[in-house]
């Protein structure tokens, strides 16, 4: 069962990771990459347990930004892609 | 004291008892707050120790660090004593004697209250509320609430995220503020002490009457201003997780708030939210199973696991235990509330006390000759 949905824009870029990332209850964070938000992957993983979140994101922001290169978080209002 | 969490790749399932030189040199502790992997120490003496995860600031040490493993003494609040102190997610609260507040860590969400969305590496203090008495803070995971001291108007305040509601400023939905603002709903009462974990915020009031607001427990609707409890018992505690609070009564007796999350109590009726009045917009509160006949003393939620020390100087825990939060020696979760072993007999003389991080659960041990 997923532990959470939680929207894109909610969740931090993080640059070291290149992920975006989520607190997770066990004090890790649930990680995505753009190439999983690319691929429709809406399943966020925490590498230290056996949580999982489930984001809710547009995946037309994430391929746009193939060729604009922006890191920035999309703006528009998310929609599930489920 | 006893200690039991996640430290690197070893899971510490049972209560172990580790030696913190710089711990035992600074006296005894008065109050721990674990956030969501950084833990703050503070003395009676008014002193200040932390350890844990440093990434965004959040130790104070002026640097930032993957991991400090041992407990060291926060040097630049030296010059002041210490009264109250909180941890959230990656962000710190510090309060003096003199009614300052000073935090640190992660600002990218405002919840440091100094009017821009940076992390900062030591406490500093916080300019709003510097003609004022603070009286303590409460760090979530993105957001703080600020409790005034002697106040009888605007005595709450919240800064940083407030999505779900969690600042209680206003009806309308707000992102993010980095300037304290009032909590409304609570003009006329006085609060005693006040609380915040995950998106949630709590206050409780001198006559024992819990208000809660921010995100809405069991797929409940988020509430954006506080509300009370529809309940004529009277609280001394309340304690927030991610998806569930506890409330201790004057009796000794122990309540919990949603609670349908991943092993919180994962009794499988709980799950299903077909309890729940399909109208109903009011939080209900349920008594915790299996403490019939036993006072509690005091009680400490971690994001989904929980604990409790009854009158006997006994620790219980239940919930989430993936990562032996509970300290029963295994990884499993407990839908009731489990005696942990201390592994020595407490001889009467000590005030036991249990304190929870996102994911891992402290007890301290004080011999009463230095309560
Ligand atoms: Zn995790």
């Amino acid at each position: 069962m997923s532990y959470d949905d939680v929207e894109i824009e909610d969740m931090e870029w993080n640059e070291e990771l290149q992920s975006y990332t989520y607190p997770c209850p066990c004090g890790d964070l649930f990680q995505i990459t753009k190439e999983d938000l690319k691929l429709g992957e809406e399943i966020a993983r925490c590498p230290s347990c056996s949580l999982y979140i489930t984001v809710i994101y547009n995946i037309e922001d994430f391929l746009e930004q193939k060729s604009k290169k922006n890191l920035e978080p999309p703006k528009q209002q998310p929609v599930s892609v489920a | 004291m006893g200690n039991w969490e996640r430290t690197g790749l070893r899971t510490i399932t049972s209560l172990n008892f580790f030696s913190f030189p710089s711990l035992s040199s600074a006296g005894p502790i008065s109050l721990l707050a674990c956030g969501g992997a950084h833990v703050i120490a503070l003395t009676s003496a008014g002193k200040v120790l932390t350890w844990g995860r440093g990434t965004s600031g959040q130790l104070g040490h002026g640097e930032i660090v993957n991991c400090t493993l041992n407990p060291k003494p926060l040097t630049s609040l030296e010059s002041y004593f210490i009264t109250y102190v909180s941890a959230g997610w990656s962000h710190s609260g510090f309060v003096s004697d003199t009614g300052c507040l000073f935090t640190c860590g992660d600002g990218l969400f405002g919840q440091l209250g100094h009017g821009d969305y940076r992390s900062l590496c030591s406490p500093v203090k916080v300019s709003f509320f510097v003609n004022q008495h603070v009286a303590q803070i409460a760090c979530g995971m993105r957001h703080s609430l600020v409790l005034l001291k002697d106040c009888t108007l605007n005595q709450v305040y919240g800064f940083g995220s407030g999505k779900r509601g969690q600042l209680g400023i206003s009806k309308d939905r707000i992102k993010s503020i980095s300037l304290p603002e009032v909590t409304n709903g609570l003009e006329g009462v006085e609060i005693v002490g006040i609380n915040a974990n995950g998106d949630h915020s709590a206050a409780l009031t001198v006559d024992g009457h819990l208000y809660t607001w921010g995100r809405g427990y069991n797929g409940l609707s988020d509430a954006h201003l506080p509300q009370r409890l529809g309940s004529s018992m009277c609280f001394t505690q309340a304690t927030l997780g991610w998806n569930h609070g506890l409330a201790l009564t004057g009796d000794g007796k122990v309540f919990m708030l949603g609670g349908n999350k991943h092993g919180v109590l994962s009794d499988p009726e709980k799950l299903s939210p077909a309890k729940q009045l399909p109208d109903s917009k009011e939080s209900i509160l349920d008594k915790v199973p299996g403490l019939d006949g036993i006072k509690v003393e005091h009680i400490a939620a971690g994001a989904e696991h929980s604990a409790l020390v009854t009158e006997n100087g006994e620790i219980k825990t239940w919930g989430w235990g993936e990562h032996g939060q509970l300290g029963l020696g295994d990884t499993c979760d407990q839908t009731c509330p489990v005696t942990v072993s201390l592994g020595y007999i407490l001889n009467g003389a000590a005030t036991v006390r249990v304190y929870c991080g996102s994911g891992f659960t402290f007890a301290t041990v004080t011999p009463c000759i230095l309560c």
